[in-house]
């Protein structure tokens, strides 16, 4: 019995507090019909090719892989946008309906990767934030003007700007108000999709903080999709690489960046372009 | 040896409906021939503005001025369209950051590649097409003499990019201007083009302004670096000494919140920069990351002189009033 304990102790992530599952995705595949002529049988495009993933509770998943890959597609089938072809997805045990797609917003947030368009331009951001509380009925009309300056206060936007619209805001603030529309509902699981790609690295830095701050105070568990590998090995546990739809490896973040093993993974990693002041010697990658 | 470009105190300003917004205020550098000068900084600094004030492709509305904007001992500022005309394309050409964009749609590529070096007295559409048909196989395009007759819709992202560099180079120029080449590329195909860039520079001899956002590519293909922020040229020296030794609060302050395998412990806090770029628009005085820096006071109100922080015979400016104090800081950090 002991031995069986300790089995599964090691096989869930060091940083998960236990080893339940937040996040389950059975062979899930996303399958597109191509026109290809008149005449000519349509062709398929397997955009997401029997991927199943586990996330554990507390703990940050990193998926990497090049544009076109199916991290975007996966994401927005988890999410509910997007109906699979085959598979499904299980949160917290129990199976996603694509039909309530408000029941499953309880528990599964986004934050997309432009804060450009995915804020309505025509809201102020406290309507904007404010707005899941009241679709959900969720406290009185006081009650969710006090939740939304406390999430904004949270996420660090000044008092302010609360009466203020999206493009009034930095980038920066945007992606602060997404994180704060996408908690108000306090979700157990935020899927990441490239939040800081549109952003500068200065700015980039803070809302990595942030994201880190948040996951600690609230226990959240983070999908991070990203193809910035520097930034993958700061924020996530483990780390599972996408290429042409499939998951091609699936490892701990120490693992990965010390002995990948698939030949797609050793690519992405030799191609990053780590800036290394001690090495700087411009040759390196040029050779590499 | 000797200077390509030399940039004296060039000044982009662009009226808009709150003022005038100061794009580039007043910057200075130099490119020798067959150098890479890497042109670096977040957006809004001004780095892109600068790069089309040199091509004379401004929109119309910019007023540009600089004490001297010379190309190879000619003045371009002033210079009329007809004469810039033979420089822009046979001389200096530039590669932008959107292979989608700047390829036109309604040709073959075999025509545009062409098309600049066919204005050229005495070549002929024979010689073009074979120097074309050269590019594209040393870009790394397979089956060039196909692709000539293909049009952009028919090639990948990185293939264009391809064909975009194969194109600035087709007159043999002396300088190429690149505007972030690789920022809209996957890291694989980003790494392969950075690589190809280098060693046709390299071979070719051709002296290129590569503009850029990311410290990890500076790091790895610059000769030269120029750190810019809010319109001003605030560090520049040598790619080794900027990441060796870096002065300006800024420059550091950018190193520092990336995270770098076996520097940073992985879920720590990174070093982020406070607070936010300071708008251009308007009247913008004294030093324009006091707002932001930890070492600022009341010295900073001032307009911060440009200094030679090496010694010896060696360059490595910042502009900074508190370089001193800078580096008192990296040396407590040292020791701590």
């Amino acid at each position: 019995m002991n031995m069986i304990d300790i089995g599964a102790v090691a096989q869930a992530p060091s940083a998960s507090s236990g080893s339940d599952i937040a996040l389950e995705l059975c062979a899930l595949s996303k399958v597109y019909a191509l026109k290809r002529g008149m005449f000519k049988a349509p062709g398929e495009i397997k955009a997401v090719n029997d991927v199943s993933l586990r996330l554990y509770r507390g703990e940050t998943l990193g998926l990497v892989g090049e544009s076109g890959c199916g991290k975007s597609t996966l994401a927005k089938m988890l999410l509910g946008l997007l109906e699979p072809t085959a598979g499904n997805v299980l949160i917290n045990g129990q199976e996603v309906d694509p039909t309530s797609r408000k029941d499953n917003a309880r528990h599964i947030q986004p934050i997309f990767q432009d804060p450009y368009s995915s804020l309505n331009p025509r809201k102020t951001v406290a309507e904007i934030v404010g707005l899941p509380l009241k679709l959900h009925r969720i406290g009185t009309s006081a009650e969710q003007q006090q939740s939304v300056r406390k999430i904004l206060d949270l996420v660090g936007m000044p008092e302010r700007t609360y009466g203020q619209y999206p493009n009034q805001l930095s980038g920066g603030q945007r992606q602060r108000v997404a994180i704060a529309r996408a908690l108000i509902l306090q979700p157990d699981i935020l899927i990441c999709d490239e939040p800081t790609s549109a952003l500068d690295v200065s700015v980039q830095a803070q809302i990595l903080n942030l994201l880190l701050d948040l996951k600690a105070e609230f226990g959240l568990t983070y999908l991070f999709i990203s193809h910035d590998l520097g930034v993958v090995e700061h924020l996530v546990d483990r780390v599972a690489v996408m290429h042409k739809g499939s998951i091609v490896e699936l490892e701990t973040r120490e693992k990965i960046f010390s002995d990948a093993q698939h030949p797609y993974t050793r690519m992405l990693l030799a191609s990053a372009l780590t800036p290394e002041p001690g090495l700087g010697i411009p040759e390196l990658a040029v050779s590499g | 040896m000797s200077v390509l470009l030399d940039v004296k105190n060039l000044r982009v300003d662009l009226p808009t409906e709150n003022g005038m917004l100061h794009a580039v205020r007043g910057i200075d550098f130099q490119v020798r021939r067959g150098e890479m000068l890497c042109l670096v900084g977040e957006s809004g600094c001004g780095k892109s503005m600068t790069s089309l004030a040199l091509m004379g492709l401004l929109p119309r509305k910019a007023i540009c001025t600089a004490d001297r904007m010379a190309f190879d001992g000619v003045e371009l500022l002033g210079l009329p369209d007809k004469k810039l005309n033979q420089l822009r394309g046979q001389r200096m050409s530039m590669i932008f950051q959107e292979p989608m964009t700047s390829l036109n749609p309604a040709y073959t590529l075999g025509n545009q590649l062409c098309e600049a070096m066919l204005e050229k007295p005495g070549v002929t559409r024979a010689e073009a097409r074979e120097r074309a048909i050269y590019l594209l196989h040393r870009t790394g395009i397979g089956n060039a003499e196909d692709r000539l007759r293909q049009y952009p819709h028919q090639l990948s992202g990185g293939l264009r990019q391809r064909v975009m560099i194969a194109m600035a180079l087709m007159c043999g120029p002396d300088l190429i201007i690149a505007d972030e080449p690789t920022t809209a590329l996957d890291v694989t195909i980003q790494a392969q083009i950075l690589r190809m860039i280098r060693e046709l520079q390299r071979e070719f001899g051709t002296a290129v302004v590569f503009i850029t956002h990311d410290l990890g590519v500076v790091s790895r293909i610059a000769d030269r670096v120029a750190v810019m922020y809010a319109g001003q040229v605030v560090e520049t020296t040598d790619v080794a000494q900027l990441f060796a030794a870096p002065r300006h609060p800024y420059t550091r302050g950018l190193l520092n919140c990336i995270p770098v395998r076996g520097k940073t412990l992985p879920g720590s806090k990174l070093q982020a920069i406070p607070g936010v770029v300071p708008s251009l628009v308007g009247d913008v005085g004294g030093c324009v990351f006091r707002n932001r820096c930890s070492l600022a006071d009341a010295a900073c109100e001032q307009e911060p002189p440009m200094v030679n922080t090496a010694a010896g015979d060696k360059i490595h400016y910042a502009r900074c009033h508190k370089v001193t104090a800078a580096d008192a800081m990296q040396l407590s950090e040292v020791a701590a």
